[in-house]
């Protein structure tokens, strides 16, 4: 469903290309996690598979048609993107918010139908984003605030869910609920959910597949024991003072601490 | 909530009904109010109360609500497409830009000679809308850009001081003017609905409701851009052309109230967070209405209590205006969690 074919990424300036050669795919249900460490490129490669960014080479391809080609309102429906940038919104109650997942399906007005109202109370109820449904979006906590951009990503009914780094302020209960759920999400609505994660353990734990970025333009894909046994994880993590133990499956400190 | 935009709506339009009847009937001269309906209707005998309601009060009382209106919508606009609580047209300079186009070209036809004033004379409605508009598009384009590097209170801060900036320099080019024997905007550099003739209604409405229907257009995306600018675009938003569309609707509504009544203050700061409380929403459609018909009674208010009958005509608009308008800003400013996170 999701394909990408000869894939660069990056950008026209200085910074240059990031990722190149990437051909890779992805089928409906997939809950695919990215890993690497910070500047490995994964922002940069999430963007481009969203169409937020243009590729430097190649193409993403969803169902068939490009990404970057596709009309926006069109892409919109497709595809539901969540983001670590915060942004402050005067004003925005979070159903507001959550309401404005449906704009790529409503007339210029922007009135709700029953069907737009159907899928808005399917996400609500997914995230269990009930109880402040009334607040202010910003005067609800940081895990509340991400609960309610992918309840947010849900109502927007896409074919594929991108989400960046999503669970780096939450604590590890929440992250593990919200890991969970976008898993069950994929699985139930046959959508390919990317999540990029800085949290090893759980996504070696819940994905169908990893992306794993090596920090130096290489990346390996395959199944999280797979990757764990080839020592892909290790190369791509290790430092002096940790390694990956893939018969342990998580880090371990080689020097001595004090 | 829909509920709650059109009893809202309905309450505003009725206060606003009433005091605009109020207004009618009280000045130098009080008219019964049945003399006042009588002139609006036509069934009144007395020329003297048709002239006073038909061709002095009316003219000013009309005014007052289509420029308040319109300062009301772009205010929505433009706290929206700059996500600052705080931006108006009057905070931002933006109205103080198109005071000093209209300035310029005032003085450039001054010194070009009596063929050029008598030109602009001729054309006044739409020449000095001309000039204001291009004022108002090269500060809002300036705030624009520098609304990207800045945060809210710094970039309001500096929209005021670009404000007095522009206002100096209208001064001194119209003193210029009028020593070369251009018409002076005496009493202009206040705001004011009495000057507004009723011919010049027309060019003060026509540009108004061009821009309330572009307003209308982007209301949709421009709630999207409530989100922020990547999200709005990951929601099919064009956030560029998006930009300049309600770009292009602010300087529609703000130039004609501009060159007709003057730098009207804060009316556009406070008629959005007054629809927002009364719509319990952001969303920019429904606020629409609100704002405009929040800003044409907060307009007229403000007109209504300079021209009750006092003993001495002492007031203007905009000390009526800041009594009322500062405030509510500094309640903003301080309990504004949108605010809060930008100091």
């Amino acid at each position: 469903m999701l394909d990408l074919r000869s894939l660069a990424v990056g950008y026209r300036n200085t910074r240059g290309t990031v990722l190149s050669g990437i051909d890779l795919a992805a089928a409906p249900g997939d809950f695919i996690c990215i890993l690497g460490r910070n500047g490995s490129g994964k922002s940069t490669l999430m963007r481009t598979i969203a169409g937020l960014q243009t590729s430097l080479d190649g193409v993403v391809l969803l169902d068939g048609e490009g990404v970057a080609s596709m009309r926006p309102a069109t892409r919109a429906r497709r595809i539901a993107v969540v983001l670590t940038e915060r942004q402050f919104n005067p004003g925005l109650r979070v159903e507001d918010v959550i309401a404005l997942a449906r704009q790529p399906f409503t007339s210029w007005r922007g009135g709700l139908t029953d069907d737009d109202r159907a899928a808005i109370a399917d996400a609500v109820a997914a995230t269990g984003v009930e109880p402040f449904l009334r607040r202010f979006f910003t005067d609800v906590s940081d895990g509340e605030r991400q609960r309610v951009m992918i309840a947010r990503a849900v109502a927007q009914t896409p074919r594929l869910l991108v989400l960046d780094e999503i669970t780096a302020f939450l604590d590890l209960p929440s992250r593990m609920e919200i890991m969970a759920l976008l898993r069950s999400q994929a699985k139930q609505k046959r959508q390919v959910v990317l999540l990029s994660s800085h949290d090893l353990d759980l996504s070696l734990q819940l994905a169908d597949s990893v992306w794993l970025l090596d920090g130096a333009g290489g990346f390996s894909v395959g199944t999280p024991e797979a990757l764990s046994e080839s020592g892909s994880i290790g190369r791509a993590f290790d430092t002096e003072a940790i390694r990956f133990s893939p018969s342990q499956g998580r880090f371990e400190i080689t020097t001595s601490v004090p | 909530m829909a509920a709650r935009v059109s009893t809202s709506g309905a309450a505003l339009l009725a206060s606003l009904g009433a005091l605009s009847l109020l207004t009618l009937t009280y000045g130098q001269i009080a008219l019964p109010l049945a003399d006042t309906v009588g002139a609006l209707t036509g069934t009144q005998s007395s020329d003297l109360a048709r002239q006073i309601v038909l061709e002095i009060r009316l003219p000013r009382v009309a005014a007052a609500i289509v420029a308040g209106a319109a300062l009301g919508m772009a205010g929505v606009l433009m706290q929206a497409l700059f996500r600052n609580p705080v931006a108006d047209a009057w905070s931002l300079g933006l109205l103080a830009g198109g005071q000093l186009g209209v300035a310029l070209t005032v003085t450039a036809a001054a010194f070009a000679g009596p063929a050029a004033v008598s030109f602009l004379t001729f054309f006044e409605g739409p020449s000095i809308t001309l000039a204001a508009a291009t004022g108002v598009a090269i500060a809002a384009l300036a705030m624009l850009a520098l609304g990207r590097r800045v945060g809210a209170i710094t970039l309001l801060v500096i929209g005021l001081m670009l404000g007095f900036t522009s206002q100096g320099l209208t001064s001194v080019l119209l003193h210029f003017a009028a020593r070369a024997g251009g018409r002076v905007y005496g009493g202009w550099r206040d705001a004011s609905f009495a000057g507004v003739a009723p011919s010049a209604l027309a060019w003060l409405s026509l540009p108004i409701l061009i821009g309330a229907c572009v307003a209308v257009a982007t209301a949709k995306p421009l709630s999207s851009l409530l989100l922020g600018e990547t999200y709005a675009r990951s929601l099919g938003v064009k956030v560029t052309s998006l930009r300049y569309a309600v770009l292009a609707a602010t300087v529609l509504l703000v130039a004609p109230v501009v060159a007709f009544c003057g730098p009207v203050s804060f009316v556009g700061l406070i008629a959005p967070h007054f629809a927002r409380a009364l719509a319990g929403t952001a969303r920019i459609l429904p606020l629409l209405p609100l704002a405009a018909l929040g800003g044409a009674l907060l307009a007229l208010a403000g007109d209504a209590i300079v021209h009750a009958p006092w003993e001495q005509h002492f007031l203007h608009l905009n000390a009526i205006l800041a009594i009322v308008g500062a405030p509510v800003v500094i309640l903003i400013l301080i309990f504004s969690p949108a605010v809060r996170q930008w100091r």
